[in-house]
């Protein structure tokens, strides 16, 4: 017992996870540290290098690789090919039940997500901490951006976030690396969304190196080498990822004890003392149970992962999940909408081309219900897209072949824009994951049951999203404008959150504004399943600042006493 | 489209059974598809021999590779052998019959001339058809028989390095440049693909 005791916890090792890590152990906070899956070291990426033609079979996935990922290679996903299918979650030996069909999409192992994402990286705004609250929907978030702005500057100078400072309200600017350039179609789109239609096109901010960090904290991390390769692992640390990052920082405090293939279970609460006293982990490759020990739990095994655990706690205090006096853990899912957008064809510009790959396209910031815009939905939506020239695949259909052939695709071809959006979806009491105690997985545990889906507003911002992608491509003097609809389920945009939210009232949410538990102020949940709202923003970003600014409380409140 | 949907759109990639790889395992394929002594394990050697002349006329050899001397028929071989369902292998190998028998003779009993024209002919028809049609099975060959060539060759060392340009390392990204001023002024073999 003695040996398994710790000042602190952390569950998970994904974006939350890392950051609680690194900021615990910073602070000098003995901290265990818990992934269910296997370790991956900073550099043990073993596609990392490989060149189009050293990857198996066009880098397509294989026959086998459908049987073992029946969901992951559902259309929505791109994850699964020979050079990155290695960092998913097979979906034989993690199943989930889909009452209505959830895309989930995960990755088991240290690191877990962060090694994968998409990088993107943009603050939440006041308007979007403040709209629950105006508009009556869910719970008023408890915090406002002034509460977490100066986390989103410690965070972003610590992981270095290519962007530009654009001035705009609904997308703070922040302590960023310099941006990458737009290319000459995406500039000449700039020009005439803002003079037809006075939206902004901005270069995307992603969590790459355009010049060295800021810092000397990251020895392990050089600069974007514009391979565009990121999801494979970056072996010049050019990308933030928790195996580049914070994990190293935490491990370099002395303070962290590290255990992978542990999947926590359970958490353990002691009625006497009114705390949680620690967790139960089962290992996953021996079956053997172990119970650790600490004064302070950080849940930050994603979403679902952490309403997993919660809602498989129960105890005679809480015998509808742990910290559920609110009826609200598991409820809310919110993720965003996702899959459809537009493309278009553009003439001219072909004696000007690029070099490199850059890993971030442009984004066009919501601009819906803002100012004197109002719509008949809430909210709004962003794109993300890229202008770029077409590969040798136009020439399947064109008259080529032969040595024509050869020639012709030898030439860049002409340049095309494409653009996505991402809508953001209202917290649902009636959108929530459960426990299926019929269904256990290889280990013996509940499978999740997912029943969420898309409501009147995201349906009414859905049409919205594809009417003005398609409006703005036109607008712009763009040819064969067209729009594309990738089957997409909730889920689908890998930004799940909401099963834990922050609220200010015990009883309609889960967590307060520290992100500790309202019920148990031991237990802080800082992973996507706080979010009190979705945003349109890609989330990440604002899960770290809430998982340093939850840290940076809870050892305070150590010192005093209070946990 | 990316790259996937557009080698989807060759067919309905259905889906198939059994069990999975291991973990973290380190692949090889292309190039162990590339060694001297491997063998096909889907086409018998008649069939393969017949991938190999037909990719050969759709990217011959001129002063860089050729499709064979690429490694397509074993790529091509590989992709039927693990990537493709059994009603794309069926309708591959219908297709193919059907284009062994178009030229009057089998085809590789036709000389160099005659397998050109076949192919450019049996090219422009399945061309022709409107969108949403569906070509002859031997025009139909023909087509697929392209796309898979161009898949296999343009991600190959010599289709990447020496017909296109390929940089594994650019460490800069220039956004707006001459044409001429890109590297040798080609096509990339890797275009940038925003992947979200």
């Amino acid at each position: 017992m003695e040996k398994n005791t710790f000042d602190a916890i952390v569950v998970g090792t994904g974006v939350s996870g890392g950051w609680a890590a690194k900021e615990l152990t910073e602070k000098g906070v003995k901290t265990l540290v818990l992934d269910r899956g296997p370790m991956v070291q900073h550099l043990d990426y073993p596609t990392a290098m490989k060149a189009p033609w050293e990857l198996p079979y066009g880098d397509e996935p294989t026959q086998e690789d459908l049987a073992r990922w029946p969901k992951h290679t559902r259309p929505s996903f791109y994850g699964i090919t020979q050079s990155t299918k290695h960092w998913f979650a097979d979906d034989i030996d993690n199943p989930y039940e889909e009452t209505k069909p959830f895309d989930w999409f995960r990755g088991y192992h240290v690191g877990g997500r962060s090694l994968m994402w998409g990088r993107q990286s943009y603050r939440f705004s006041e308007m979007d901490f403040e709209a629950n609250g105006k508009e009556g929907v869910g719970v008023d978030w408890p915090i406002r951006y002034n509460d977490l702005a100066p986390w989103y500057d410690h965070v972003e100078h610590f992981i270095g976030v290519s962007g530009n400072n654009d001035h705009l309200a609904q997308l703070p600017d922040g302590d960023f690396l310099p941006p990458m350039d737009l290319n000459c179609v995406e500039k000449e789109f700039q020009g005439r969304l803002d003079s037809k239609f006075n939206r902004k096109l901005i270069i995307g901010r992603t969590a790459n190196l355009s010049a060295p960090l800021k810092h000397d904290q990251s020895p392990q991390r050089g600069t974007c080498q514009y391979r565009n390769l990121c999801m494979r692992g970056c072996p010049f640390g050019g990308y933030f990822s928790s195996n580049s990052s914070t994990l190293p920082s935490a491990e370099r405090t002395g303070n962290m004890t590290r255990v992978t293939n542990a999947i926590v279970y359970e958490l353990i609460y002691d009625n006497a003392k009114g705390k949680a006293t620690g967790v139960r982990v089962l290992d996953a490759e021996t079956g053997k149970h172990t119970e650790y020990y600490a004064k302070v739990i950080f849940m930050c095994a994603s979403t679902f992962g952490t309403a997993h655990i919660l809602m498989n706690s129960t105890s005679t205090r809480f015998p509808n999940g742990f910290g559920n006096d609110s009826g609200e853990l598991g409820h809310n899912i919110m993720d965003h909408l996702f899959g459809t957008g537009a493309r278009a064809m553009v003439d001219g510009h072909e004696d000007r081309y690029y070099s490199g790959r850059r890993p971030t396209g442009f984004y066009i910031p919501r601009y819906r219900n803002i100012g004197s815009d109002k719509q008949a939905y809430l909210r709004g939506f962003g794109f993300q897209g890229g202008a770029g020239r077409q590969d040798w695949t136009r020439l399947v259909q064109e008259d080529a072949l032969g040595e024509d052939l050869k020639r012709a695709a030898q030439e860049p071809g002409p340049w095309y824009v494409s653009m996505m959006g991402f809508g953001e979806m209202l917290p649902s009491h009636k959108n929530f994951v459960t426990l299926d105690r019929n269904h256990k997985d290889k280990y013996g545990l509940p499978v999740l049951n997912f029943d969420a889906a898309h409501q009147e507003n995201e349906i009414m911002m859905g049409k919205a999203i594809i009417a003005d992608a398609m409006e703005m491509l036109s607008g712009a003097g763009y040819r064969n404008v067209n729009s594309f609809t990738m089957k997409a389920n909730v889920g689908a945009g890998i930004h799940e959150m909401g099963t834990a939210r922050m609220g200010r009232d015990p009883k309609t949410s889960v967590l307060n504004g520290w992100n500790q538990m309202h019920a148990c102020k031991n237990v802080y949940v800082t992973d996507g399943s706080a979010m009190a709202s979705s945003a349109c923003q890609n989330p990440s970003l604002t899960y770290m600042a809430l998982t340093a600014r939850a840290a940076n409380h809870a050892v305070e409140e150590l010192k005093r006493g209070n946990l | 489209m990316n790259r996937r949907e557009w080698l989807k759109s060759m067919s309905a990639l259905a889906i198939g059974a059994i069990a999975g790889p291991s973990l973290f395992a380190v692949f090889d394929a292309h190039a162990e598809s590339q060694k001297p002594d491997a063998k096909p394990q889907f086409f018998d050697p008649a069939q393969y021999s017949l991938v190999g002349a037909v990719s050969q006329i759709i990217i011959p050899r001129t002063d860089t590779p050729g499709a064979v001397e690429a490694g397509v028929p074993l790529f091509v071989d590989q992709l039927f052998k693990a990537v493709y369902a059994k009603p794309d292998q069926a309708r591959y190998l219908t297709a193919m019959a059907a284009f062994d028998k178009a030229g009057g003779k089998p085809f590789m009993q036709l000389d160099d001339a005659q397998r050109k024209a076949l192919v450019t002919r049996l090219h422009a028809e399945a061309l022709a058809v409107p969108k949403g049609g569906k070509p002859a099975p031997a025009a139909d060959f023909v087509l697929m028989s392209k796309k898979l060539t161009m898949l296999g060759f343009f991600l190959s060392q010599p289709g990447c390095t020496q017909v296109l340009q390929y940089d594994p390392v650019p460490a800069a990204w220039k956004a707006d440049i001459p044409l001429a001023q890109a590297g040798n002024g080609r096509a990339w073999a890797v275009e940038a693909e925003l992947k979200i």
